[in-house]
């Protein structure tokens, strides 16, 4: 039983807070993955809870246990860096027996069980050469196998794929998704790529200036965003959001363009959100609002217009055989199950 | 064409001074290695004599082992301790370390003093009446009130070292902060992490990271050491007795003081052999692949 609670935890450096009062539960053999933009306190997070950094304020708790004190040999994690860390100086086969040799596991254990671990992350060819003879992906590979050469109470991994190129990062995530079913081990999980975070996670903890927006399973996150940040930070192409006022039920654009049933109370500015998909593509006339197209791309497996509205642009996804041109006019209808309001002041969405 | 010939003509007066201040008399010092090299004896300097001030400083001289054996151990010592010393203060003060401050800054003030000066100051710190040293250790070690430091063949050697290490500990420590700089902070994390207390995150991490710049401080400390002289001329003058007497020191003896130029040529030429062996591994440390 491995479960890891954050209590108030609150991290500054003289003024700067980097990590803001967070409390957190992550259960047992969960996989968590720490969602947000560059610099909004993941690493601090999660080195808080490796025991790397000293939180100014708060608790942390693996299993039953307080470790704020505990070194961070005593916390019983093991971590994947950004960087991977690897020895420079040892060979693969020695990185990843060193947190074996350093616990003191018995000689005759070392071998079998390193290479087993190098078995799971395909690495078995390469453990006599040096980290500086292997490629981005290899070095990865080498920096999870030696993390599952133990069975640690928790797997802390910094962006483990961010160095990767787009392709290996798109198998490796595969690959890391069906070693962490396989060893269902506590594993917190930092990315800025929401896309990682909705295939990995069990739970995802959208932060943001170190504070946890929303806290939810990826479906959730995606179908029912907690505010406007969320909502415009899960999703590709992200969420559109328009400026306008809801009158008489109506949700009615800056530009005075009526457009929506919705169910909300009159309000003089609110923002609407809409996905692309949620936005339907018609010909001209057919649809709710007929606009001119700014941009067409086609990515192969859909099209996307971007369409101007007004004063602002949205984006709307089409069937994957549409064909237009830039300045044709289409006609395109929102679907009013799938809308959602935001007030724009606090960000908060706005719950019929 | 006439390109080429004006950079060669330009950088001709700088040949010829190399030329004339360092090829030259190491040339001519060759040569007068193997002469009778008087200089009171005119004539004496082109006297041909072949191998006999080299064997004659093997066989007949027990000042030369005497000064071979006060520099070996000498260089010894004071390698090894300002290597220590300034590993432990490097790491105290290396970025993440814990006392990183203006420290840093004064650290390099030794470093700053010329090494006659230095041996001046500690001349002065360990005379027996008004000296500081002399009056501090007399408190904290009471048997040694009486004694007179640089009297004392033992001593007066212990003070020749310390004298050197106070003086070098500052080079190195700064040299080896750098080295410390350049060890990746996440593998030290990762070891910590991993499992391995402080010693074996200095020993199995740390420490292999910085062997070449360890390695490359090490060798031209010995090279420094090897050739102390002026530090030891202004200290102890090579005494009591021989005690402090090193290779260069008794070169300078023999040279200058006793005109034996000839032969003193030769026993700084055998002092090249260490030397050599000593800045080929410089380079094969600096100037090795990646
Ligand atoms: N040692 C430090 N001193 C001061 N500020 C820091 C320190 N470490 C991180 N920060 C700041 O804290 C914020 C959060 O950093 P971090 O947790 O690394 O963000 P990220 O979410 O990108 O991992 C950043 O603005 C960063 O500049
Ligand atoms: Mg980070």
């Amino acid at each position: 039983m491995a479960e890891v609670t954050l209590k108030n935890l609150t991290k500054r450096w003289g003024d700067f807070i980097g990590v803001d009062n967070q409390s957190l539960e992550i259960h047992d053999k969960e996989f968590l993955v720490l969602l947000g933009p560059s610099g909004c306190g993941k690493t601090t997070t999660m080195r808080m809870i490796a025991g790397l950094e000293d939180p100014t304020d708060g608790e942390i708790r693996i299993g039953d246990r307080v470790v704020n004190d505990d070194l961070p040999r005593d916390r019983d994690v093991a971590m994947v860096f950004q960087n991977y860390g690897l020895y420079p100086h040892m060979t693969i086969f020695d990185n990843i027996a060193y947190p074996l040799r350093v616990r003191g596991t018995p000689k005759n254990e070392i071998e079998p069980r390193v290479r087993k671990a190098a078995e799971q992350v395909e690495l078995t060819e390469f453990l006599h050469r040096k980290p500086k003879a292997l490629s981005g992906g290899q070095r990865q590979r080498v920096a999870l196998a030696r993390a599952i050469v133990r069975t640690p109470k928790v797997f802390l991994m910094d962006e483990p794929l961010s160095n990767l190129d787009a392709k290996l990062r798109v198998t490796m995530r595969a690959e890391l998704k069906h070693l962490s079913r396989a060893l269902k081990i506590t594993t917190i999980y930092v990315t800025h790529d929401q896309i990682e975070a909705m295939t990995l996670a069990d739970r995802v903890a959208v932060m943001k200036n170190g504070i946890i927006q929303q806290l939810g399973t990826p479906d959730e996150i995606y179908n029912d965003p907690a505010n406007l940040f969320v909502a415009g930070f899960i999703g590709s192409p992200a969420m559109n959001l328009i400026n306008g006022s809801v009158q008489d039920g109506h949700f009615v654009t800056t530009g005075g363009t009526k457009l929506v049933r919705v169910a909300a109370p009159d309000s003089p500015s609110v923002v609407l959100g809409v996905r692309a998909d949620d936005m339907r593509v018609a010909e001209e006339g057919e649809g709710d609002l007929d606009v001119r197209i700014y941009a067409f791309e086609n990515t192969g497996e859909a099209t996307l217009l971007t369409v101007q509205w007004g004063k602002q642009r949205v984006i709307a996804k089409g069937d994957r055989h549409l064909r237009k041109d830039q300045d044709d006019i289409v006609s395109v209808s929102l679907d009013s199950d799938h809308l959602y309001l935001f007030d724009p002041e606090t960000g908060d969405r706005i719950k019929r | 064409m006439r390109d080429n010939t004006l950079k060669y003509l330009l950088v001709l007066p700088a040949v010829l001074v190399v030329f004339a201040t360092a090829v030259w008399p190491l040339i001519e010092s060759l040569r007068l290695s193997f002469t009778v090299g008087r200089l009171n004896r005119p004539g004496s300097l082109d006297q041909y004599l072949g191998w006999e001030n080299f064997t004659w400083a093997f066989s007949q001289e027990p000042a030369f082992w005497n000064s071979v054996w006060v520099t070996t151990v000498y260089t010894f010592l004071t390698v090894a301790l300002t290597t220590v010393l300034a590993l432990g203060l490097a790491m105290l003060l290396a970025p993440g370390g814990r006392f990183r401050s203006g420290v840093q800054t004064l650290l390099i003030l030794p470093f700053a003093m010329s090494p006659a000066l230095i041996g001046v100051s500690f001349r002065f710190m360990f005379n027996p009446e008004f000296g500081l040293f002399d009056a501090f250790f007399g408190v904290i070690i009471p048997p040694l009130a009486d004694v007179s430091w640089l009297a004392d063949p033992v001593l007066a050697f212990a003070v020749c070292v310390m004298a050197d290490v106070w003086g070098w500990i500052p080079f190195l420590t700064l040299v080896l902060i750098g080295g410390l700089a350049s060890v990746p902070q996440d593998t030290i994390e990762a070891a910590q992490v991993d499992g391995a207390s402080g010693w074996r995150v200095f020993r199995d991490i740390t420490l292999p990271q910085l062997a070449p710049v360890l390695a490359v401080v090490i060798i031209l400390k010995s090279i420094f050491s090897l050739k102390t002289f002026d530090q030891i001329f202004m200290l102890t003058n090579g005494g009591p007795g021989t005690a402090t007497q090193t290779l260069s020191h008794y070169i300078y003896f023999n040279g200058m003081k006793y005109g034996q130029i000839g032969y003193a040529a030769s026993v700084a030429w055998l002092m090249v052999i260490p030397m050599i062996f000593l800045t080929y591994a410089y380079a094969k440390f600096v100037f090795r692949k990646n």
